[in-house]
């Protein structure tokens, strides 16, 4: 390519920078009513710990009270403080570097923590956000296994769901008799319960539409949650 | 790092045991056995990894194997010993008044910005991510403990 080519894509290139530079802090300008209100999030979708618990009504009225899709401001605040610190780790790869910069952090975050006044406490919020877009680091270090990672979803097409079983030779099954004798009782009972649980997702789907993907738990005695069977027979995290 | 200097040590170990024990043959058996485990010994290098690869030292039968880099199995008990060890190791935890079931913010008086740093804790002890929504409402050392053996599907 031509010199003159290049020079004009670096200074095409400069522009763009210094144009995204300047759009950014318009943006959360504009959106300061939508971060005061409480910018909508959406619930994560079915808990296992809502039915992995003997006692599951806690967790499954607390991923109601969650229903909404908004954070509190003591959440922001939490999720704010967590980002910041991970990507102070990327920033900061000694540990006793690391470690002394999270403590001023963490004294940051310490002083201004008995704000009563809610739109002073918004605003600093708001400025912490902005402070942390300006510092966040270009790689910050992903765990192998969430979202970006590089083991995301590798093993995704290796899980297989649980009615395969049912297709299994019976020379096959006849090598797990035990576990295949289980699964016919597991199965009845999941036919007995199937109805309860439509009617109870039917009772308490709003008519508007679902504002969440979490399940809610058993209401009534003697009731399993609902949709209970894809929950337990779940692929393992790592399929063999 | 660590694992190499045990890698060394079992493998003179092992060297020595098959000298005394066999004769040249088990000795070359021994040596490219363990040779083959220091060559697929994958260890990741990073503060966040365990030791990978167990060796195992099988007297008097050294066998030839391969062996993948992986992480040692996870049991309840382990998962158990390792969160109350972190939980040890943060200074403003108490170690004497630490129990299964003390709650952060109730029984240790911690704040929430404290258990946000446990979590993280966590996260870097087991090497994977808990996600906000579900991270805010692990109150108690029991309750980790559940949800670390639910992600990563360990019984019993």
């Amino acid at each position: 390519m031509k010199p003159g080519v290049y020079s004009a894509l670096a200074l095409a290139l400069a522009l763009a920078c210094h144009y995204r530079r300047s759009v950014v802090p318009e943006i959360f300008e504009k959106s300061l009513r939508a971060f005061l209100i409480g910018y909508p999030k959406r619930c994560p979708p079915v808990s296992h710990s809502s039915i992995a618990r003997a006692e599951g009504e806690s967790v499954g009225e607390s991923l109601e009270k969650m229903a909404s899709g908004f954070l509190t401001h003591q959440q922001k605040v939490l999720r704010l403080y967590k980002k910041a610190l991970r990507h102070l780790e990327s920033w900061c790869i000694f540990r006793d570097k690391y470690r002394f910069y999270a403590c001023m952090l963490r004294a940051r975050f310490d002083e201004n923590k008995d704000e009563k006044d809610m739109v002073k406490a918004t605003m600093m919020l708001k400025s912490g956000e902005e402070e942390f877009w300006a510092n966040q680091h270009p790689q910050p270090y992903i765990f192998p296994d969430s979202p970006g990672g590089t083991s995301y979803e590798r093993y995704e097409c290796f899980k297989v769901p649980d009615w395969c079983l049912d297709y299994w030779h019976p020379t096959e099954k006849a090598m797990y008799p035990d576990y295949f004798a289980k699964r016919e009782q597991w199965k009845k009972l999941r036919d007995q319960s199937w109805d309860r649980e439509v009617k109870q997702l039917q009772v308490e789907t709003p008519v508007d539409g679902l504002k969440t993907e979490a399940l809610p738990p058993a209401r009534k005695e003697g009731d399993l949650p609902p949709l209970w069977w894809q929950y337990v027979t779940r692929p393992r995290e790592r399929p063999m | 790092m660590a694992s190499r200097v045990l890698a060394q040590c079992v493998r003179s170990y092992t060297q020595r045991s098959a000298r005394i024990i066999f004769g040249n043959i088990t000795t070359r058996a021994a040596a490219v056995s363990v040779a083959n485990q220091r060559h697929f010994c994958f260890n990741a290098g990073s503060q966040r990894k365990a030791l990978t690869a167990q060796i195992k030292v099988s007297s008097p039968l050294v066998q030839l194997c391969r062996q993948y880099g992986d992480l040692p199995p996870l049991t309840v008990d382990t998962i158990r010993e390792r969160v109350l060890y972190v939980l040890k190791l943060y200074d403003k935890i108490n170690p004497e008044k630490l129990t299964g079931a003390s709650h952060f913010m109730k029984d240790l008086g911690l704040d929430s910005l404290d258990q946000v740093e446990i979590i993280m804790a966590m996260e870097d002890e087991f090497g994977f991510e808990i996600p906000d929504a579900e991270a805010e409402k692990l109150m108690t050392p029991q309750e980790i403990v559940q949800y670390i053996a639910n992600k990563k599907d360990v019984y019993e």
